[in-house]
């Protein structure tokens, strides 16, 4: 069945957010008792849009579409290209579907100061900051959306003013801003020696660069999206600011902003160095290998929920990239699946850490403690918590029928398939370190006896307020085994968005670059490297 | 007390300062200038009156206006694009001429973006002044997330 789409559709996941952003600020200028409904109203309305349009669009591309349009009207390269195809439509989806999910949660638990401080806004900046970072077709648009990502982001974490935020979002804006500066170095080599920064271009003119500039701007974009996605060893920022913020903060963060970062890494190494992904594929492999082990041992060491699962976001990080380095090795399940796989194991982890993050996040706010040895016997308090943190936590862990239990036999699958023992090994031991971890971090919060001074400040809450901190986890928890359950279905889903993804012929097909004027088409490459690179 | 030259400078320079920002707006889009430096320029003569005459005056008067301001600016940066795919596509311009008492003016949609952001660097910038021309205000407690 053929479809077809405006192109224009693309600016929505951008224009949605931003536009009820604006008009919620505006209304910053009523008293905060009508501006903040006023802005939960708006939110709303911006997540139920961003969601509608992400849903075509996921349609549109799933079943075989690809989509590319040009700010302006512009002809690539010279405007700005935006590019949708499966996998960006995965992503536009999913961190839509997760924003939705939690402003129920946001507007049951957050204090009025935030709210008046203007976090409905400053979560749809978020949004539109990630939408922009899947959606665009253009290296440096690339670097200002992860710019919007990081302010947003900065504003949310130090919501509330209080010493350990203000601590804890100075090291998250320094260490992002050492990422950022090489996404933008990587950038400035790209334009120097490519004489372009429009992707599908730089896809078509990489091969021609020498092998040793391609490997420094690879090496750029690797530091500086892992360090986004808090890859070993540059995840320093985010044990350090994640357990800050309000946990509605924290549960927005875990589902975007690292997964952000991974999809950047998704987009460009099979786009841009495809050669290089084969090539390097020991160091990514000891790179995930890495990320999965340290973020799993840190997590056996931390006191708090919040610190504990920021460590287990690390080590799942690990594993995308384990799936992202077998992508393009040829397996008997066809080539890109691991990448298919690292899609589906990426979307899992946002559905299920931001579950478990919302379920601590409530048992926090409700007991007004994240700390383990002062928490315990809650089962009996709340045991519909009790059972979804347990399906969640073993999601987490990979235990069937859950989606983790998929993602983690498809990756098992390929790296056997592709004779990679060691990486198998190692992921097969941190996922029993997880579940360890887990069993130890649900018997801490809902096993034992229940501690005498702590009591819970639900007692007194309405029971809407209840329901409503509880929806997230619960829809994600479901989604988690619908995903489990219906595994094949979902692989072929990703299967698709995989191909597409490491299409690079299509890209540059779909994006439609035209000829620059007095230079011979796809010529200029080569008459810019001859007078960038004659220098010794 | 702040300084008496100061206040005479602030009396003859910012007005002036005010009308070099406008016509640096204006020129924008074929010339150098345009609304990012216009709204720096913008906010550099209200900082003159910042230091001239103290924060709180300026505070008082526009305080709560400037992030509003920078919501309205942000609106119009996103509704000027939005015109454009009436006629095509985002970001697609649109522009009128017109002449008005002899003089062909042109007006289109790449202004309106402009002033937005004009508007927006306007907000956030005196903002950050008048935060920085204060002197440390005492932090409410922090309250924790709890119920309302």
């Amino acid at each position: 069945m053929e479809m077809s789409l405006p192109p224009t559709i693309l600016a929505f996941p951008v224009a949605i957010p931003l536009a009820f952003a604006a008009l919620g600020i505006v209304f910053q200028l009523m008293r905060p008792t009508r501006a903040v409904p006023m802005q939960q109203f708006l939110a709303g309305i911006a997540l139920v849009c961003n969601l509608a349009v992400a849903s075509v669009l996921l349609v549109f591309t799933l079943s075989g579409g690809r989509l590319a349009f040009q700010m302006g009207l512009w002809p690539a390269p010279f405007g700005i290209t935006v590019y949708a195809d499966a996998l960006t439509a995965i992503m536009l989806f999913f961190v839509g579907l997760l924003s939705l999910l939690l402003l129920p949660f946001a507007m049951a638990s957050l204090d009025a100061r935030r709210e008046r401080q203007g976090f409905y806004p400053m979560a749809l900046v978020l949004l539109m900051g990630a939408n922009g970072a899947f959606i665009t077709g253009d290296l440096f648009n690339l670097y200002v959306f992860y710019e919007v990502l990081l302010m947003a982001s900065f504003v949310l974490l130090a919501l509330g003013g209080t010493p350990s935020q203000i601590n804890g979002s100075i090291r998250y804006v320094v260490l992002n801003l050492m990422g950022s500066i090489l996404l933008l170095l990587a950038a400035g080599i790209t334009y120097g020696t490519l004489g372009t920064l429009n992707m599908a271009q730089i896809a078509e003119r990489m091969p021609l660069a020498p092998p040793a500039v391609t490997a420094l701007i690879a090496g750029l974009l690797l530091v500086a999206f892992g360090g986004k996605a808090a890859l070993f060893p540059v995840f320093f920022w985010l044990p350090s600011s994640y357990h800050t913020p309000h946990p509605a903060v924290t549960a927005l963060f875990s589902g975007v902003l690292t997964k952000v970062g991974m999809y950047s890494l998704f987009r460009t190494f099979p786009l841009f160095f495809p050669d290089l992904l084969i090539a390097w594929q020991p160091l990514l492999l000891v790179l995930a290998g890495l990320t999965m082990l340290v973020g799993v041992l840190g997590a056996f060491a931390q006191p708090t929920i919040r610190r504990l699962l920021s460590f287990h976001i690390i080590s799942q990080i690990g594993y995308m990239l384990m799936g992202l380095a077998v992508a393009l090795i040829p397996s008997p399940f066809g080539v890109g699946f691991g990448l298919a796989v690292a899609i589906l194991f990426l979307v899992h982890n946002q559905l299920v850490k931001t579950a478990l993050l919302t379920g601590g996040g409530q048992v926090e706010i409700e007991m007004g403690t994240g700390k383990l040895n002062e928490l315990g016997g809650l089962v009996s308090q709340k045991p519909l918590l009790a059972v979804l943190f347990f399906i969640a936590a073993f999601s987490l862990a990979g235990f069937p029928p859950t989606s983790g239990f998929i993602g983690k036999l498809g990756l098992i699958e390929v790296t056997f398939a592709t004779d990679k023992w060691l990486i198998a090994g190692v992921s097969i031991f941190v996922s029993l370190l997880t579940t360890m971890s887990m069993i130890r971090l649900w018997q801490y919060i809902f096993w034992g006896k229940p501690h005498t001074q702590r009591r819970s400040r639900s007692e007194y809450a309405p029971s809407t307020t209840q329901a409503m901190l509880l929806t997230p986890t619960a829809v994600l928890v479901v989604l988690s085994l619908l995903i489990g359950i219906f595994g094949q279905r979902a692989l072929d889903a990703t299967q698709i968005a995989a191909s597409q993804a490491i299409d690079r012929k299509a890209y540059i097909e779909t994006v439609n670059l035209q000829p620059t004027p007095g230079v011979q088409a796809s010529e200029p490459s080569a008459a810019v490297l001859g007078t960038r690179m004659s220098a010794p | 007390m702040t300084e008496i030259y100061l206040r005479l400078v602030d009396r003859v320079l910012t007005p002036l300062i005010v009308v070099l920002a406008i016509s640096l707006f204006l020129r924008g889009h074929d010339y150098p200038g345009g609304g990012f430096i216009a709204g720096l320029t913008f906010a550099a003569a209200i900082e003159l009156t910042i230091l001239a005459r103290g924060a709180a005056p300026v505070r008082r008067q526009i305080g709560r206006y400037l992030l509003p301001l920078a919501g309205f600016g942000l609106l119009l940066g996103v509704t000027a694009p939005l015109l454009g795919i009436y006629t095509g596509g985002f970001f697609k311009s649109i522009w009128v001429k017109f002449d008005l008492l002899g003089v062909t003016v042109k007006v289109g949609t790449p202004q309106l973006f402009d002033l937005g952001v004009m508007l927006v660097v306007i907000g956030m910038s005196l903002t950050y002044l008048l935060n920085l021309s204060e002197r440390g205000k005492e932090q409410e407690s922090p309250v924790f997330a709890g119920h309302r």
